[in-house]
């Protein structure tokens, strides 16, 4: 039940939070905002506040013809987050599943490891896959921008999945096995449903966060294997297109939807903040 | 009513731990155990926490295994077989109900997992509902259910499977005091009626008391008494029992008269009751006397057996009054008395302590001093 802020001290207090509250949100949104509206101008350049309004960046980001280079970006990066998420959701419950039932110390070490992409600085680990891949004589191409985006996007799973995991009450197994069920029975009757949505909700962060990730595509993509990020830094820089706003419009947009979507179905706002 | 007939069919069997003893690394939880359960009986374990209830409850499910001997149910030593494959039925403490399954898919959970046909699963899971007088509520999410509920909506589907042993673990302990007695009374049915086998693990002393047919005092690792709730009460044989169960005095004294198993003692105070014993004790023998609060009576004339008491505070609890006296030789010890309306007691008089008629206090065994 809320507390009812009564004594002016309490009331003092309330305002201060709530200020401070709308100037965070503001710091947050507004430069989002500003991309948004800027991405609809009928300028040619990119600037705040635009002249005027139209679609022809839109139209000029859809068009086959002029962003050819930009939907290859993004179909990479698409499938690249796709494969990687995947792959990433299995090794990450899986690895969830095994060290939820460790109680060594090393087990903690291990989880420690398994969740250290997450701290360590992105560029150096992008450098270290590419010479690791390289000395295994591997050639650049969208498998590897897989394997090492996994890397980087598993610890959200993992971490996620390893929380639901730590709620789940250990009588749920007993209780299932005292009832006749096998071990696999039990995992896809009762463990599989009950940390699904911890696993969904991780899932989504990590295929976000592979779309969005620059230092490991920058090291291991090539020509080829432009990824999206990269190729919008790379229109950024030579000529400040304002298609970058557009795409940056449509992303905005799309993961908006994504998360309203994934709240409803996993509390993806209470995962996120444990 | 409910016809149970085609739920009972399943004749019930008795339990043995055959010397059962288990560890955890270096700590002895339990200590060569040996219980008969028998058939259709319940049989509450009952002690302080750490005394190892809990892990016999556990060994008895197969969740642990036991360092060493064996356990039986029916004629089939059990040891082997993992949980899964003894038809040994739980109930946890926190029900343990799956959380995304409705109250019907809940109960029906270990018949499909045993691959019972649909139609079969469907028609048992009423029965069930029935049984457990939950009717109605099959499709309802276990979140959306009472305490009480919850506990019913568990007991179904442990029984749902027709389990050979019921075990219940401190099935009262998250209900709320009123509601307990209507599930003691509703397990102790449905257990009568299923003619089930039944451990049921607590450290509450009256829910022992209330549906057990024998409790199995544990301390240490060890059961230090079994016996019907009444044995156990009025003859604890063991200093721990006497203590752990209900309230008790407990006076020093020696022993002056023998005669047979009639023994004169002499308290500290200088009162000599006269106590029966099947223990044998010599003259001269350093004892404890113990006595319940109930078994003793204030009155204001003083012999040989009473104690001169001075009254320190009356507290009413219940349908009693709990009276905590003190001797003049400093034992401190607690008389109760009923409570009848507008009745006080005279604080100004001298005050005795007598034994109540048909009193029996207890003698252990003191180590000399």
């Amino acid at each position: 039940m809320a507390r009812q802020l009564n004594t002016p001290s309490d009331r003092a207090y309330g305002l201060v939070m709530g200020l401070l509250a709308i100037v965070g949100l503001a710091i947050l949104i507004v430069p989002v905002l500003i991309v948004l509206v800027s991405s609809f101008t009928s300028s040619t350049v990119l600037k705040f506040p635009p002249p005027g309004f139209s679609l022809r960046w839109y139209e000029a980001l859809l068009d086959p013809g002029r962003s050819r280079h930009v939907h290859v970006a993004l179909w990479n990066s698409l499938w690249v987050a796709a494969f990687a998420t995947a792959i990433g959701a299995v090794l990450a419950t899986l690895a969830a599943l095994a060290l939820n039932r460790a109680n060594r110390a090393s087990a903690r070490a291990v989880e420690a490891g398994f969740l250290s992409p997450l701290i360590l600085p992105g560029l150096a680990f992008g450098l270290a896959t590419l010479m690791y891949f390289s000395i295994l004589g591997f050639r650049p191409s969208l498998n590897l921008l897989i394997a090492g985006h996994i890397v980087v996007i598993a610890p959200f799973i993992f971490r996620t999945t390893l929380a639901s995991l730590t709620q789940l009450d250990p009588a749920l197994h007993e209780s299932s096995a005292s009832l006749g069920a096998g071990r696999f029975y039990t995992f896809r009757r009762i463990t599989l449903p009950i940390i699904a949505p911890g696993i969904a909700a991780g899932s989504f962060l990590a295929f976000v966060s592979s779309m969005d990730n620059v230092p490991v595509s920058l090291f291991l993509a090539t020509a080829r294997t432009n990824m999206l990020p990269i190729r919008m830094w790379g229109m950024m820089e030579t000529t400040l297109d304002v298609r970058v706003a557009a795409m940056s419009g449509a992303l905005i947009v799309v993961v908006l939807i994504l998360m309203i979507v994934m709240d409803r179905l996993t509390n993806l706002t209470r995962r996120m903040s444990m | 009513m409910h016809n149970p007939s085609t739920l009972s069919d399943a004749t019930s069997q008795p339990l043995t731990l055959d010397a059962v003893s288990h560890s955890y690394g270096d700590a002895l939880a339990v200590d060569r155990v040996t219980l008969e359960v028998r058939a259709g009986e319940l049989v509450a374990l009952l002690g302080p926490s750490g005394c190892g209830k809990s892990t016999l409850l556990r060994i008895v499910a197969g969740f642990i295994n036991q360092t060493e001997g064996r356990v039986i149910i029916g004629d089939r030593v059990v040891d082997p077989l993992p949980p899964n494959r003894r038809e040994v039925g739980i109930v946890f403490q926190s029900y343990a109900l799956f959380p995304h399954m409705t109250v019907a898919e809940n109960i029906g959970y270990g018949l499909e997992a045993r691959g019972e046909s649909k139609a079969t699963c469907r028609e048992r899971v009423q029965e069930m509902l029935a049984t457990v007088r939950m009717e109605g509520f099959g499709e309802r999410k276990p979140r959306q259910l009472s305490g009480g509920q919850q506990q019913r909506v568990a007991l179904a589907r442990a029984l749902a499977v027709r389990p050979r042993i019921l075990l219940l673990d401190e099935p009262f302990a998250a209900l709320d005091k009123n509601l307990r007695l209507d599930m003691q009374i509703e397990i102790k049915r449905l257990q009568r009626q299923f003619g089930l086998t039944a451990i049921m693990v607590t450290h509450d002393q009256d829910e022992a008391m209330s549906i057990a047919d024998r409790i199995a005092v544990m301390s240490r690792g060890r059961i230090e008494q079994l016996g019907s709730p009444v044995a156990i009460y009025d003859e604890p044989e063991t200093l721990f029992v006497n203590d752990f169960i209900g309230s008790s005095n407990r006076f020093e004294g020696s022993v002056e008269t023998v005669a047979s198993d009639l023994y004169g003692v002499r308290l500290a105070s200088g009162a000599i009751w006269t106590v029966t014993s099947r223990r044998s004790f010599s003259k001269g023998d350093p004892v404890l006397v113990t006595i319940r609060p109930e078994q003793l009576a204030l009155t204001s004339k003083a012999a040989p057996d009473t104690i001169p008491v001075s009254l320190k505070l009356s507290l009413p609890i219940g349908g009693e009054l709990i009276h905590d006296v003190e001797s003049p030789a400093g034992e401190a010890f607690k008389v109760a008395s009923p409570r009848r309306p507008g009745a006080s007691l005279d604080m100004s008089s001298s005050m005795h302590c007598a034994l109540a008629a048909h009193a029996k206090p207890i003698l252990f065994p003191r180590p000399a001093a």
